[in-house]
């Protein structure tokens, strides 16, 4: 037994440090090391233990223990699953990856059809004078003047739940008088309220949270809650541990820590490598003209820059979305992630011959954007003035949490089980609102799915939406994000009663500027 | 039943409103409150109906009074000789210009720092230079043309390589505006505003101030802040401020270098101005909260220094109202809702740069609609007494709930009642921050 633990445990850190290896910031780490052992403070009679307390008094050792927890996180499931009490038999869910894969085939038919509509190529070298004009305007793209009238976004939210709704399990036999738009007969393993509130004791339990009252009496010496957190926040990111600050972010950040915060548990703090690896995308973007860039940018003119929270910071948007689709580290996590359906699409340069070098993986990212995709990005530019630092940590969060709410998979914070969990909730929780919508053959998930697809952004106001995005990075789960569109539907409930058609519905919950996200979580977390 | 006595008690408020041209005072619990405006303006006719009250003409009588400039100039002249009462209000003080003009409100700053120094005021302390003020210098230097073309002449070869902005004194919205940056061009156009075929130009005077050329930059862009300050009274000083205000954006990204001195979608952040341009955006109209604005600048510039900043605009405020309090007619009737532009530079100072005495209640977007709405509504609760009929002779202290959006900047007399309960100063409250 005990050898089988080892032999488990060796194991481990052989992929470690191979995995170690592979990672970007190796060779930053591995000079600085090799610095430490060439300096006084390491002997050769001890060296071991002079190695260890040298690594810890410099703070390599944390930057040793953050790197290992950022392997770790890319590593495992996002969390640990319960033990179930009974173990049943675990589903077959393969049909929901052979329907991410089919969907993923969609989207290139249509991106195919499209080009050749518009005739258009996939990818080319781009034309010396568009790549002056854009290498000019870089800063400035918002004046970068093409025409995109005969683009469209390749698919919107809307489509996507289509999708969603013609997920059939096989084997399931739907019984008479059943309604079949429910997501309920998909076998994922969805949490119950008081799971969910034994998974948020901080916020079950009425700890005093950021973004309730910033007057609140705090503890000790200080003015408010406002100044101890932020005092107490100070000291987390001094001790530059990531797993700290992961747990520092459950009751709200102060915003003026709250970017370096999400970056220290990103492990999205701009290095100098990373620095010239932005560099290098960016002129990966002037180097070839690909059929996405329009669509990208017909993205951000759609949503970013017709709001009036985001438009200020159309340009950086434009450079960062740009920068992404070239980004071929997105590539291997969204392809080969359990839940992808791992369709790729190969381009050959216009004009080249079929050779591997003129041959490129479309987009680099393998992300192809659709209506709204900008909105994953739109709120870090509050957080950060340089577009580097902000390019990284949006990158980081989209492959930890957002891919997952594009595409069709059976993991446990997937769109579809947010969908799942979302339906359960109100079934169990507000069953006369769920009858109302029945009544009505509205289906609920239907007014909520923009905000769980975009994870509230763009219909929260930005203050609102860093709160909710602080939880999510500090339990580390989506799950939250179903949780809140329960809860707006509950607190509407007296006007939802009221109406009883689906454009009536989307009047009620249209306006969602006067919610605060933390009392409203800490609400439903907390009675019982 | 109760209708009919409500009527009754109308008809004889007519009567002898049309004997002496006034309200009399009748018991405000029967009282119907009645309203009258001359702009065309949606969201001041929702709110006032919205509260029940009813509209009437300006010759009969009302009670609240939303009028513009004009009418409410025709009201004071001493010609058309009309009486108020005590229930009757109106939205302008009579001689507002001594705050919204823009060669007045700096003849009024500089004496107002003048005064200070004579008696030798801790505010009045000078900084580095003839005319420089360390604590009072909220407004750029500015001089009033022709009068003072010699002062500022002197001023310009100080510092040849500096802008400057031309607006005539008597326009608003960004009308006649222009950047100069040689002295020639001034002399130019004075010649040709001199040409006898433009007899209109002659009579116009303008100010002419340093032009602010490192302003705050968000997204590469300039924008001004839109505040909203509503004052019920001017001695004691009573001030509000909205806490939604907007920021106004330009269109065009920032640019100093000469060739687009004359480009005004690049300078100018007048709504009025930017609408014109080929970038205007009609859904978000190129505002964006001021709440969003601290959001931003308290995540990437610090806690402190945005404190700083917003502390320091209400400092500027509260002593351009100071400023004009001594000569402004401190008529009970009157309250008015201040339209104040300011321009944040890159070093976080706000600048003032001008105050409106009738901002504009133009909805461009959705957002501005619901903004503008609420402005009014809270400026109505702010000024009616909790029984929500006009009075005068309410001490004018609106509770917490009354000030909906307002946040207290200054209430002079609740200052000093602290200050008489507190001499220690050890628990002032908010009304005594800026004393």
């Amino acid at each position: 037994m005990e050898s089988t633990k080892e032999i488990e445990l060796q194991k481990t850190a052989n992929k470690l440090t191979d995995d170690i290896q592979s990672m970007t910031n190796y060779k930053n780490l591995y000079n600085e090391i090799q610095r430490l052992v060439a300096s006084r403070a390491v002997r050769k009679e001890d060296f071991k233990n002079t190695l260890v307390d040298a690594l810890k008094s410099n703070g390599l050792e944390t930057e040793l223990r953050n790197t290992v927890f950022h392997w770790a996180r890319t590593q495992g499931p996002l969390q640990r699953e319960p033990e179930p009490l009974m173990p049943m038999l675990e589903a077959d869910l393969s049909y929901l990856k052979r329907a991410q894969i089919q969907w993923e085939r969609r989207i290139q038919k249509s991106l195919n059809s499209m080009c050749n509509e518009l005739n258009v190529p996939l990818a080319r070298i781009r034309f010396n004078m568009d790549k002056d004009e854009l290498a000019e305007k870089w800063d400035e793209l918002s004046t970068y003047d093409i025409d995109l009238s005969q683009y469209r976004p390749l698919y919107a939210p809307k489509d996507f739940l289509e999708v969603l709704f013609m997920v059939r399990d096989p084997s399931f036999k739907k019984q008479p008088g059943e309604p079949n738009w429910e997501f309920s007969h998909i076998q994922i393993r969805v949490k119950t309220l008081s799971q969910l509130r034994a998974m948020y004791p901080e916020l079950s339990h009425g700890v005093p949270l950021l973004g309730v009252n910033p007057h609140m009496t705090a503890m000790g010496n200080y003015l408010n809650l406002e100044a101890e957190r932020t005092a107490l926040g100070e000291r987390v990111l001094a001790s530059n541990h990531a797993p700290i600050a992961q747990e520092f972010l459950k009751r709200g950040a102060p915003r003026a820590i709250r970017g370096k915060l999400w970056s220290l548990v990103l492990g999205s703090i701009v290095k100098d490598n990373d620095e010239e690896y932005y560099e290098e995308l960016k002129s990966l973007v002037l180097q070839y003209d690909i059929m996405v860039d329009k669509l990208i940018i017909k993205d951000v003119q759609l949503t970013a820059s017709n709001d009036d929270q985001y438009f200020v910071f159309e340009d950086v948007l434009y450079k960062t979305m740009l920068c992404f689709s070239r980004d071929s580290e997105v590539l291997a996590p969204v392809t080969t992630d359990r839940s992808a359906g791992g369709q790729v699409i190969h381009a050959v340069l216009q004009g080249k011959p079929a050779t591997l070098e003129n041959t490129l993986v479309f987009p680099p990212s393998g992300v192809i954007p659709f209506h709204g995709f900008t909105m994953y990005a739109t709120p870090f530019c509050y957080l950060y003035d340089n577009p580097c630092t902000m390019y990284y940590t949006f990158r980081a969060f989209y492959l930890r949490y957002w891919f997952r709410l594009h595409t069709v998979s059976s993991h446990e914070q997937g769109i579809v089980a947010l969908c799942l969990l979302f339906e359960r909730l109100l079934q169990c929780h507000e069953p006369q609102l769920w009858a109302h919508f029945r009544n009505i053959h509205i289906q609920p998930i239907k007014v909520v799915f923009k905000w769980l697809m975009r994870g509230f952004s763009g219909h929260l106001p930005p203050e609102q939406l860093l709160y909710l995005w602080d939880l999510i990075l500090g339990y580390d789960s989506l799950e939250i994000v179903a949780l809140l569109a329960v809860t707006i539907l509950s607190f509407r409930k007296e006007n939802l009663m009221q109406v009883n058609t689906l454009h009536n519905i989307e009047a009620v919950l249209a306006d969602l500027s006067s919610l605060k996200v933390m009392p409203l979580l800490q609400l439903v977390l907390l009675k019982e | 039943m109760a209708n009919s006595v409500a009527d009754n008690k109308r008809a004889v408020t007519n009567n002898l409103s049309t004997i002496y041209g006034r309200v009399p005072t009748i018991g405000t619990d029967k009282m119907r409150v009645t309203f009258c405006t001359d702009m065309d303006k949606s969201v001041i006719v929702y709110n006032f109906e919205k509260r029940g009250w009813t509209q009437v003409g300006p010759e009969d009588d009302w009670n609240f009074y939303w009028a513009v400039t004009q009418s409410c100039r025709t009201i004071f002249s001493v010609e058309t000789g009309y009486r108020m009462s005590d229930n009757q209000t109106i939205n302008h003080f009579p001689n507002h210009y001594e705050l919204t003009r823009k060669d007045l409100l700096v003849k009024n700053i500089k004496r107002y720092r003048k005064d200070l120094e004579r008696e030798g005021s801790l505010l009045a302390e000078r900084g580095d230079g003839p005319g420089k003020y360390l604590h009072l210098d909220f407004i750029p230097v500015t001089f009033v043309l022709p009068a003072d073309y010699n002062m500022f002449v002197e001023e310009y070869r100080k510092s040849p390589q500096s802008t400057w902005i031309m607006k005539p004194c008597g326009k608003s919205q960004g009308a006649g505006i222009f950047l100069i940056n040689k002295l020639s061009k001034l002399k130019r156009w004075s010649r040709e505003a001199r040409n006898p075929f433009n007899p209109n130009l002659t009579k116009e005077s303008y100010v002419i101030s340093r032009y602010i050329d490192n302003p705050l930059l968000i997204g590469g862009k300039k924008f001004d802040l839109r505040l909203y300050v509503l004052i019920t009274s001017f001695r004691p000083l009573k001030a509000y401020l909205f806490k939604l205000g907007f920021c106004r954006f330009c269109t065009v990204k920032y640019d100093t270098s000469i060739q687009e001195l004359d480009n005004m979608y690049v300078h100018l952040t007048n709504v009025s101005v930017q609408k014109h341009g080929d970038e205007y955006n009609s859904l978000h109209g190129g505002k964006m909260s001021v709440q969003n604005l601290r959001l931003y600048l308290e995540s990437t510039r610090g806690k402190s220094v945005t404190e700083k900043l917003f502390a320091n605009i209400s400092w500027c405020i509260v002593h351009s109202l100071k400023a004009v309090a001594p000569v402004m007619a401190n008529d009970r009737h009157c309250f008015e809702c201040y339209g104040y532009d300011i321009i944040i530079d890159n070093k976080l100072k706000p600048w003032l740069i001008e105050v409106n005495a009738s901002p504009s209640l133009t909805s461009t977007t959705v957002n501005d609609r619901i903004l503008k709405y609420k402005l009014i509504d809270n400026i109505i609760s702010v000024v009616v007494p909790p029984d929500g009929v006009p009075d005068v002779r309410w001490n004018k202290c609106p509770s917490p709930e009354a000030m909906g959006n307002f946040e207290l900047l200054l209430d002079e007399e609740l200052a000093a009642q602290d200050e008489r309960d507190n001499p220690t100063g050890k628990f002032r409250n908010q009304s005594n921050k800026w004393k």
